[in-house]
């Protein structure tokens, strides 16, 4: 006996392919970052088991902050070179503060501000002095990094266990107080970004600078705001960092702003502006950081890796192209 | 018309050019002799990555050795941002021919792709010693130039420091290597010296991977293996960052039972020492190397010494050494 009508079965097959289909293209980030998990898992012996997610949230949270300053910036049309040197020189400027004999508080505080002071400086000769601002995180990117070695005197500073308190894991939660601050962090700025006045407003300068000033937005305002939150974050980045390696080498972060970058892109945010999502590019950020971490567990050699994570970066973003081209 | 004018002008910058060129040739050449005569040798230092404590001490110990000794000799002391700085490294080679140095003492930040500029200031006259970082032989003998090695041998001081940590295993225990930058000539002979403690003590070697030197990636390469190898009883790591990572990774995973050999003997890792976290590391007082190499450039200069590679000396540092 026939149960299903030949009529019927052409007509609903197409209309699954377009459900499955649309489905995909809203979660392709994740489905990517399922699809690599699942060849870690095949290819590596020990991959899914807790060690692993312990080791890979334990360094999540410095590249998760930076991503997520990172994201604001690139939304906002502007770029931000500098994140990570001002991680190394927030944690410089942690490091030294704890050997002068202050508490891990106060120096973490000093670090934050650290980044922001940085991040103030960025926004004041980005937006108010017009410069472009790509040159000046550019000019950042070095002169911060100086300062690290500077103060410094250019050695790794010990800072001891006390500070690592914020990567050891929480009891009852098996999730440390880091990478908790990073998720709240993730969470508020999407919130910020999707469901807020000045969220509008920095999708708005990004699309088009001159259309948001005659709509009434202040655009030099918002990317100073926003430059500054990009130095914050990379300021808490530098504490964060210190925290996992119980000391700060003026070294720390080096070329981590195309990490950030890479993983703001994997996740969807367009390089010009007005487009991008902060939940995406988190999921960007655990793409990166699961690659890094089943690559090592493989012990593939060095030069693959770097195959490996560029062949990656460019396929992410080849998909969002194509799923960008196919949703107008 | 126009276009023999067009030539005419051509050829008067070319001959300009020419004749420019023909006058900084020119004044190079005088200089040499000149400065020779009676003025104290000058001697130029150009060290590799002055982010890395290592190399500010170096220069340190070479600029308050120069201080002592300012009628014997006079130093410029110069170095890169960081260790991949290549470019930036053959441009100060460069720099020091043209002012006329007449010996260079360089850790070079690589081993072969220094050797061309390193070749043009022999020709035009200046001796050059090769410290840290050995120049790789075959380059050398592909330009038939020969600069003496002066430092110790990385491989034996990482022999040295893996048997004294390798000691405290039975044998067939999981050892895990992780190596420098891999290009880097002091990195493979590590590896090298690491191998032959395996080896020799019979341990198995699960792998080596790269951590560039930086402590951030080998506390997540460190933290991976871990998890990949739950029997893993030591790390080797080529330099003292790199151990420092290693540690905090171990530390996060919870596995006080792991031994850790490190290199160097950088201030950072003598609290770990002391807490029992880094186990041991390797002190070639690297201080020194720069003074070494300037020595050896001043017999050269003086043409007191043969052109051969000098071995300097290499020291186990365990924490019972610490409280001297």
């Amino acid at each position: 006996m026939k149960l299903h009508s030949p009529l019927i079965t052409p007509r609903r097959w197409p209309d699954m392919s377009r459900r499955l289909l649309r489905w995909l293209d809203q979660y392709l980030v994740m489905v990517s970052l399922l699809v690599i998990i699942l060849t870690f898992t095949l290819a590596a012996e020990n991959f899914l088991s807790y060690g692993t997610l312990s080791a890979i949230l334990n360094q999540l949270p410095a590249l998760t902050l930076v991503t997520v300053g990172m994201t604001f910036v690139l939304i906002c049309g502007g770029i931000d070179l500098s994140v990570g040197s001002v991680l190394a020189l927030s944690a410089a400027v942690i490091g030294v503060t704890v050997a002068a004999g202050f508490s891990i508080p106060v120096a973490a505080l000093a670090g934050v501000a650290t980044g922001a002071v940085a991040g103030l400086v960025n926004g004041l000769l980005g937006s108010y002095l017009r410069l472009p601002v790509f040159i000046v995180t550019l000019g950042m990117l070095e002169a911060a990094r100086g300062f690290a070695y500077l103060i410094t005197d250019s050695q790794t500073v010990y800072i001891g266990s006390a500070i690592q308190g914020l990567v050891q894991p929480i009891p009852w939660l098996a999730l440390t107080p880091a990478f908790l601050c990073a998720l709240v962090v993730v969470a508020v700025a999407h919130f910020v970004l999707t469901a807020t006045v000045f969220g509008r407003h920095i999708i708005a300068v990004g699309t088009n600078p001159e259309a948001a000033r005659m709509s009434g937005i202040d655009p030099k305002l918002t990317l100073l705001i926003v430059l500054c939150i990009s130095g914050v974050l990379a300021g808490l980045a530098g504490l964060m960092n210190s925290a996992y390696l119980g000391s700060t080498d003026p070294n720390a972060g080096l070329g981590l702003e195309l990490a950030a970058i890479a993983a703001a892109v994997i996740g969807g945010t367009s390089l010009m502006g007005g487009r991008g999502s902060i939940f995406s590019a988190f999921i960007g950020v655990l793409i990166i950081a699961v690659l890094q971490n089943g690559l090592a567990q493989i012990g593939v050699s060095e030069p693959f890796k770097r195959v490996v994570t560029g062949v990656v970066i460019v396929l992410a973003v080849v998909l969002d192209r194509w799923r960008a081209d196919r949703v107008p | 018309m126009i276009a023999q004018r067009k030539f005419f002008r051509a050829s008067r910058a070319k001959c300009f050019l020419v004749i420019a060129v023909a006058i900084m040739f020119g004044c190079a050449d005088s200089s040499v002799p000149a400065k020779a005569a009676d003025t104290p040798p000058k001697v130029a230092l150009i060290m590799k990555s002055l982010a890395n404590e290592f190399f500010v001490n170096m220069q340190r110990a070479a600029e308050a050795h120069q201080a002592e000794r300012a009628d014997i000799y006079t130093l410029v002391a110069n170095g890169i941002k960081n260790e991949s700085d290549l470019a930036q490294q053959v441009a100060l080679v460069d720099q020091m021919i043209a002012r006329g140095v007449d010996a260079i003492v360089i850790a070079p930040a690589d081993s072969r792709a220094l050797v061309p500029a390193l070749v043009r200031a022999m020709q035009s006259g200046i001796h050059v010693v090769n410290i840290d970082n050995r120049l790789a032989t075959e380059v050398l003998a592909e330009y038939n130039a020969n600069i003496p090695y002066i430092g110790p041998s990385n491989r034996q001081g990482a022999r040295l420091v893996a048997e004294y940590v390798l000691a405290q295993h039975e044998a067939g225990s999981e050892v895990f290597i992780l190596e420098g930058i891999p290009t880097a000539a002091n990195a493979k002979e590590r590896k090298a010296g690491f191998e032959d403690a395996v080896a020799a003590a019979d341990m198995a070697l699960v792998g080596s991977q790269s951590g560039a030197w930086d402590q951030t990636q080998a506390a997540q390469i460190t933290a991976a293996v871990l998890n990949r190898y739950p029997n893993l009883k030591a790390i080797l790591a080529a330099n003292d960052n790199m151990a420092l990572g290693a540690a905090s990774a171990v530390k996060l995973a919870d596995r006080d039972d792991l031994s850790i050999a490190g290199f160097d003997n950088i201030s950072a890792v003598h609290p770990l020492m002391r807490e029992g976290r880094i186990d041991a590391t390797v002190d070639q007082y690297g201080a020194q190397f720069a003074i070494f190499g300037i020595e050896f450039a001043l017999e050269m200069i003086a043409g007191q010494t043969q052109m051969t590679d000098r071995t300097t000396a290499v020291k186990l540092v365990t924490p019972a050494d610490l409280d001297q």
